[in-house]
């Protein structure tokens, strides 16, 4: 984790204790996702560390805006939304003007964070997420059992024929590739919620 | 292969996604699946439902047709490395050869039994050998005194570091006198390969006998577990966190009950915090805490949850954490909770596994408070398992101190329903070789969480272990199942209805 310690000077504290204990669980699930983010979308390398703390301050200051919804995990599923919503904001003024140095303000990603983005922009953001999810299992994995899922899942091949030219089994790709594919969605669901 | 349908079993699919499997649950079920279509089919919808197979492959397309007008820098790592270098991996690391051991470094004897002495010991014969090194058998004939050697491999023994470490062992064990902490007799630190003289004890280590008999009785694994514990306490009083609990470092003496903790080379004082970083190397990821697996700096909690995934190895077989490379074990331990001990084996008592939960907290400060506390409980839980109608159980293992693993476990299930149906949005009804309907994906996975129960679990359970569970336990978890399902279809509609992602 790249800045644990970052996190907790980050925002006013709360004042219901079991939200500062889904602040920190969200910050740590959500912030290896957001360096990864910025970096794709071009921030140079040693302005990344700042353009995340940025993010989550913006969602730290959009604390205000909250209200329990008196469903489970209200807090934790509202910070979820923001977060999204505020990245959005980052990835489209980004590809608008594309930061020498870092100029986004805290300010601007806040602006009509309540705001439900277009849907070509959720896209985006998914994308980025499952992404960013997949390069995590990639490494979780043998380079064998990610070769064998790429090529029976995403370039759609006949199992048997790559089975034959990786020299493994049938049965151990299909045990492989689905156990990929319950990892990236676990990954996604732990920043979900 | 002989697999036919009858012998499907959907409870294999859900816990081969959860990674706890035995190996030879593995190697079945892969032979099955690839006989088996519907068992393929149900896999896929238990990963993922029609719509986030072709969400995902979707995404991953259009990343790699996006690439090419990105800078090599912003491009993702998802692409499989080029055919031709999938042959290349590293090389085991090799082992030593016995004879140019002995004929290097033993010198030689007349004695034909004898492969060679050292110093005063004469070397009988090799106990073991592994990356790190050789143990020997040897005799001192002048103590008539049967020791164990343990040499330092040749190639550890060029790096000073690896030599600093092999007498900071003696130094610290030597600090440790206990009955469950391997004493060391001698130390030479400055010869051509540094050694360790301990005595010989007939033994296995815990991992042998894991490997041999699986899951033990839930008495082996108090009686174990208590010793284990004693033996941290001890160390923990002179100011030592071993930070290496696991298996491999404990040795069970035959014929008798005698445990005994070693291998204190990564033993470091509580207060060295200029050693803290090299934790990730050190180790073995599979028993490290979180603290430990991050490079955080650690304390004797460390050892204590170490000391609890020892134990959930002795209830259930397997380590908690496992993945295919280092750096996956090391996100699970940080990052997942384990497969809930009950559904692995139904016969441990609810009390342990709850409390083997407590031990393993992530949160290295809501750990429980000490070894010599947990080796104080685990024997009133011997005691009691023994004799039932006049030792009651220890407070610290009683319900309301015990957190339950089958709700945790429920709510990730719950979550998990919920989100095939949250996060990806339909988009075409596409899946490798499935014909499944998305619109199924929630009943299905419901429905698998159910036959998990552990009255119908596939998993192994001990027959030893299963004599001696209290009838009220397994009332207790039944009870608390049909509560975690009722909490499961309320907690599903409350995410179902959330408005993340939806349309
Ligand atoms: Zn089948």
């Amino acid at each position: 984790m790249p800045h644990p310690k970052t996190r907790h000077s980050l925002i006013v504290r709360l004042q219901d204790e079991r939200n500062d204990q889904a602040w920190d669980d969200f910050v740590v699930a959500y912030e290896p996702f957001l360096y990864r983010m910025a970096t794709r979308q071009g921030v140079p390398e040693r302005d990344v560390p700042d353009v995340v703390q940025q993010v989550l301050m913006a969602v730290a200051r959009s604390v205000e805006g909250w209200s329990d919804d008196g469903r489970d995990a209200s807090f934790r599923r509202w910070l979820s939304t923001v977060a999204r919503n505020v990245v959005i904001r980052f990835m489209t003024r980004e590809r608008r003007q594309p930061s020498g140095g870092g100029g986004t303000s805290v300010i601007d990603l806040m602006k009509n964070v309540a705001d439900e983005p277009a849907a070509s922009e959720r896209h985006r953001y998914d994308h980025e997420l499952i992404v960013w999810a997949a390069e995590q299992v990639r490494s979780e994995f043998l380079e064998t059992s990610w070769t064998a899922f790429w090529a029976t899942t995403v370039d759609e091949r006949r199992v048997a024929d790559v089975a034959a030219e990786l020299q493994i089994t049938a049965g151990s790709i299909y045990m492989s590739r689905s156990r990929i594919m319950a990892r990236i969605r676990g990954l996604i669901q732990d920043i979900m919620e | 292969m002989a697999t036919s349908a009858h012998n499907c079993d959907a409870n294999l699919l859900h816990q081969l996604l959860q990674d706890s499997l035995s190996e030879q649950q593995e190697q079945w079920l892969s032979e099955h699946l690839e006989d088996c279509q519907q068992c393929r089919s149900l896999l896929e919808q238990q990963a993922g439902g029609v719509s986030e197979w072709s969400h995902v492959r979707d995404v991953l397309r259009s990343e790699i047709r996006l690439q090419v007008d990105r800078p090599a820098a912003l491009r993702s790592t998802l692409l499989p490395v080029d055919r031709s270098s999938l042959g290349e991996f590293p090389p085991v690391s090799a082992e030593l050869n016995i004879d140019d051991f002995a004929v290097d470094f033993l010198q030689p004897s007349d004695r034909t039994d004898v492969l060679g002495t050292l110093n005063d010991i004469e070397i009988h014969s090799v106990i073991g050998q592994g990356g790190n090194g050789i143990v020997l058998k040897g005799l001192q004939p002048e103590l008539n005194r049967l020791v164990a050697v343990k040499v330092m491999a040749p190639q550890l023994a060029a790096s000073a570091a690896a030599r600093m470490r092999f007498s900071r062992e003696a130094q610290a064990t030597a600090a440790i006198v206990h009955p469950a902490v391997m004493p060391i007799l001698t130390v030479h630190s400055d010869g051509q390969l540094p050694y360790l003289v301990m005595p010989y004890v007939d033994c296995e280590t815990l991992q042998q006998r894991l490997d041999r008999e699986g899951a033990l009785s839930a008495v082996d694994v108090l009686r174990i577990g208590q010793q284990v514990a004693e033996g941290l306490a001890a160390a923990h009083a002179q100011g030592l966190v071993h930070r290496d609990v696991k298996p491999a470092n404990i040795l069970l003496e035959k014929g008798v009950d005698r445990v005994m903790l070693t291998d204190f080379g990564l033993a470091r004082a509580v207060d060295d915090g200029t050693l803290t970083r090299t934790g990730i190397i050190a180790g073995t990821p599979q028993f490290m805490s979180p603290e430990q697996a991050r490079g955080d700096a650690v304390d004797t909690a460390s050892d204590l949850f170490s000391l609890g995934s020892v134990l959930y190895a002795m209830c259930t077989g397997r380590p908690p954490f496992r993945a295919e490379t280092t750096y996956g074990i090391l996100r699970r331990v940080t990052d997942d909770s384990p497969t809930a001990i009950p559904l692995l084996n139904p016969a441990v008592p609810v009390w342990l596994s709850g409390y083997i939960g407590q031990l393993m907290h992530k949160h290295s400060e809501q750990r429980l408070a000490s070894a010599d506390m947990v080796a104080e409980t685990l024997r009133g839980g011997l005691a009691h398992l023994q004799q039932p109608l006049t030792r009651p159980l220890p407070a610290a293992l009683q319900s309301h101190h015990v957190r339950p693993w089958g709700r945790l476990l429920l709510v990730a299930v719950c979550a998990t329903v919920a989100i095939a149906a949250i996060v990806f949005r339909p988009k075409g009804p596409r899946s490798p070789e499935n014909t499944g309907q998305s619109g199924t994906q929630a009943s299905v996975a419901a429905e698998s969480r159910v036959s998990d129960s552990p009255t119908d679990s596939t998993a192994a359970t001990n027959p030893s272990a299963a004599a001696t569970l209290p009838e009220a336990a397994t009332q207790a978890w039944t009870t608390s199942l049909d509560e975690d399902l009722n909490q499961l279809s309320a907690e599903a509609d409350t995410l179902l209805s959330a408005p993340l992602f939806a349309e």
